[in-house]
């Protein structure tokens, strides 16, 4: 029975995960009193890239045609263990909220690969640059959820998040997760979607090569991530409503989880406004200090508060 | 107080043989030399004046007296003069000997005229071609000699040679000619241990046009048109710099109407370019709130233009003796009004960038140009003043400047934020200026241009200060033609400075350091 609906849930998901991204844009334009491209604009992109031919570097391995594949279905395997309207996987016993980091290193990993693989200069940068940046990430974001698991002694997603309710500790973990939000769906002040600037890229400098339905693929599986890491954000946020057990509708569940999207993309679309990027190795100060806070998160729940 | 003839008799005295001084125009001393002491005059004068070489040149004599003439121009700025030394190479002996080992704003100039005469820089460390490619120009065709035929058919076989930079962890990134973003084409090849640049190379000449060539025997208002499309962000500081040269040629007064409109459009072009930069230094930190703030005041500023003289870059305003229209009192009043708006807009961009922690954490100490180093290399203009070297030629000859109590901007550290600084701080003086050129403006009635007509062949150098640095044309008129023109833009003398001041800093960061910048392609290739 759960197998179905959580795989509707997914499809779901991955079919809106643009429009989160769409609608980040249209904050920052409207704040920078700019027309700005449609919502959709996102899903044109990604048909536009469906139609066009792909150009693949003589220098490129199997590595990088098998990337975009790799890192879609990781991204869609992460999907299934967030709760994101109402089920999770790892309920199934398919695993926990570990798996989802181990998920997102796997594609990352690929990722780096690739954008080496291609031979070009660029690509290179990128993938030594992202890595830089995921060692001190993944830490952070992984001591951020270690938080809300030691709340509910468990790491399985879903009874973390219900059991979990408003805390302090959870406060601070949030703060923590955050940051490695923006640095996870390359945002300002660790990196620049908007730039047309190779030199300064990061996670786009991987994808430099990537032409055609690779790279709707790769972008699918951006906009997806960005969305499992704004819904983890609201899940520590603001813990309710969500999971079987909380009485409410699932169409009620899935109304307080848009609000929840909107009010992060709204967040993140001020916060890139307000900042200028940071210089790259001040990017170390930035989730230096994210891993304080999940640490200080922490202290602070083992504490009782 | 020395005299400026009193110097030129030092140099005599040290055994130099000047033949003749010729001093046609009150702020222009031309000195003939002979090739042997061309050499050491351009030492002393390079340390007299303490002075970067600001142009030198050739121009192919042959049919007259069998003969290149070299030309190297130094800019006296204690005695307000610009101080030309030439001499004769003769033709069968096509060499002269090189500056560069001595003075470095010299080796780009020797570079050209190698690839443009076919005149030998004798002992010049890098020979290797400027503009004309390798890949796509063969050998032994010499475009700016007068009997340069194009042929049909070119057979080119050469390879530029980049500097190597070897050693363990070195790699080598290279990026462009074509960019991603809408500017012009050029070749960066860094050479990074990971993340900090160890050297940046920097090859240009992918929009080399023949501008100069495409001068000679063109009609003079033809030519006036021409210059505005050498760079096009500098379309009136380049067709001023024209205008002066021809007009100092012919000995034409122009009518001080004509010279504040003509000050009035500098500095607005000053204007729409500093605002295009302040945002573009914004842009280039990912601060794109500021970036847009910016971009508005760039475009009240070409509405502006457009109103005043039917351009939005300043096109079509300069003619040979003055100008071609009159800004009427109504358009003098819609000046004033929106500049004083714009300068307000202006004070709060500048207190929203100086006041933003993660903007001043990546302007300031990025990209720094020392000061010794801009001198060595010759910087010039707003790069020069945001290092600490306070040369501006509107200081050096106020001519319609006098009495504006025009204020020189300088900073001192030469780092991005200096040269943000800098043009922050020259938009508050240009928006000043413009204001008092449009009351003096206001009270002048009379011609608009002076009538041009051309009587002797002659010859003379016209020089503005433009947003960037120093525009400079020197014109030689024979037969009622251009018979020669030479056009120096401050990105000549100023990209080498780029690659300097990039060293050490991280790859990331080039951007905001070229930003700041800002320096021409166009301009520079000719």
């Amino acid at each position: 029975m759960k197998i179905p609906l959580l795989l509707l849930q997914a499809g779901i998901a991955v079919l809106a995960a643009p429009l989160v991204s769409g609608f980040v844009r249209r904050v920052k334009n409207a704040l920078r009193m700019r027309q700005g491209a449609a919502l959709v604009q996102p899903y044109r992109n990604i048909a536009k890239y469906m139609r066009k031919e792909e150009v693949v570097s003589e220098t490129a391995s199997w590595i990088f045609r098998w990337t975009p594949s790799v890192v879609l279905g990781s991204t869609l395997a992460a999907l299934m263990f967030v709760p994101v309207f109402s089920f999770s996987l790892s309920a199934a016993g398919m695993g926990d909220v570990l798996s989802l980091f181990f998920l997102f290193s796997l594609g990352r990993f690929f990722l780096a690969l690739a954008g080496l693989d291609a031979g070009s200069a660029f690509g290179g940068m990128g993938s030594s640059r992202e890595m830089f940046i995921a060692s001190f990430v993944e830490p952070a974001a992984v001591l951020a959820v270690a938080v809300v698991a030691a709340h509910s002694s468990s790491s399985a997603a879903e009874p973390l998040v219900r059991s979990m309710g408003m805390s302090f500790s959870g406060m601070i973990a949030a703060a923590s997760l955050f940051m490695v939000v923006l640095a996870e769906t390359s945002r300002i002040p660790v990196d620049n979607q908007e730039t047309h600037l190779e030199l300064t890229m990061i996670h786009e400098a991987m994808l430099l090569e990537y032409s055609g339905p690779s790279l709707a693929m790769l972008e699918t599986a951006a906009h997806a991530k960005q969305l499992i890491w704004f819904s983890l954000l609201g899940a520590i946020l603001w813990p309710w409503p969500i999971g079987s057990s909380s009485g409410l509708s699932a169409v009620a569940c899935a109304a307080f989880f848009v609000l929840k999207i909107i009010l992060c993309a709204i967040v993140v679309g001020l916060t890139e406004i307000g900042l200028a990027k940071m210089r790259l190795f001040r990017v170390t100060d930035f989730l230096g200090l994210a891993f304080l806070f999940s640490v200080l998160a922490l202290v602070v729940s083992g504490l009782g508060y | 107080m020395k005299t400026f003839m009193g110097v030129i008799e030092e140099l005599r005295a040290q055994g130099v043989m000047i033949v003749e001084t010729f001093e046609l125009h009150p702020d222009e001393v031309v000195i003939r030399l002979k090739l042997e002491d061309f050499h050491r005059a351009c030492l002393f004068a390079h340390k007299t004046f303490s002075s970067a070489v600001m142009a030198m040149f050739a121009a192919d004599e042959r049919v007259a007296k069998n003969a290149f003439e070299i030309y190297c121009v130094f800019l006296a700025r204690d005695f307000q003069k610009w101080c030309i030394f030439t001499a004769d190479i003769p033709q069968d002996r096509p060499l002269f000997p090189s500056l560069a080992r001595d003075i470095h704003s010299a080796s780009f100039f020797e570079r050209e005229i190698q690839e443009m005469f076919g005149l030998e820089p004798q002992g010049h460390p890098d020979k290797r071609r400027l503009h004309l490619h390798d890949e796509v120009w063969p050998k032994g065709l010499f475009p700016l000699r007068k009997d340069f035929v194009l042929p049909a058919h070119v057979a080119p076989d050469g390879v530029y040679g980049f500097n190597r930079v070897a050693g363990e962890g070195i790699f080598e990134v290279p990026v462009g000619p074509v960019h991603a973003g809408i500017i012009g084409p050029g070749h960066f090849r860094f050479s990074a241990a990971g993340e900090p640049i160890v050297n940046l190379e920097i090859r240009l000449g992918f929009t080399h046009r023949g501008v100069e060539k495409v001068f000679e025997h063109k009609t003079f208002d033809d030519a006036v048109g021409l210059a505005e499309c050498v760079a096009g962000d500098t379309a009136f500081g380049h067709s001023w710099a024209f205008c002066q040269a021809v007009e100092k040629a012919s000995a034409l007064k122009v009518p001080a109407r004509a010279l504040y409109e003509r000050a009035i459009c500098l500095e607005l072009e000053r204007l729409y370019n500093h605002f295009a930069d302040i945002g573009g230094i914004a842009v280039d930190v990912g601060f794109s709130f500021a970036a847009q703030f910016a971009s508005v005041l760039k475009e009240k500023i070409l509405r502006l233009n457009q109103r005043l003289t039917g351009s939005r870059y300043l096109k079509g305003v300069n003619r040979i003796g003055g100008v071609r229209r009159a800004f009427s009192r109504q358009d003098i009043q819609a000046l004033l009004c929106e500049i004083l708006s714009v300068c307000d807009d202006h004070g709060e961009l500048k207190q929203m960038l100086l006041a933003s922690v993660s903007f001043m954490d990546r302007v300031d100490d990025t990209g720094v140009l020392r000061q010794k180093t801009a001198r060595d290399l010759g910087i010039v203009g707003l790069a020069a003043r945001a290092s600490g070297i306070a040369v501006d030629l509107r200081k050096t000859f106020p001519d319609v400047y006098a009495g504006s109590d025009f204020r020189m901007i300088t900073q001192e550290r030469g780092d991005v934020l200096s040269r943000l600084r800098v043009r922050m701080e020259e938009v508050d003086e240009s928006a000043r200026l413009i204001i008092y050129f449009a009351d003096r403006l206001a009270d002048i009635e009379g011609a608009l241009a002076a009538n041009f007509s051309l009587a002797a062949p002659a010859c003379a150098l016209g020089a503005v200060e433009a947003w960037r640095g120093p525009v400079l044309y020197w014109v030689k008129v024979a037969d009622g033609q251009i018979d020669r023109c030479k056009i120096v833009d401050p990105s000549f003398h100023n990209w080498p400075g780029l690659s300097f001041a990039v060293l050490g800093n991280i790859i990331p960061d080039f951007p905001v350091c070229n930003k700041s910048f800002d320096l021409s392609y166009a301009g520079n290739d000719l």
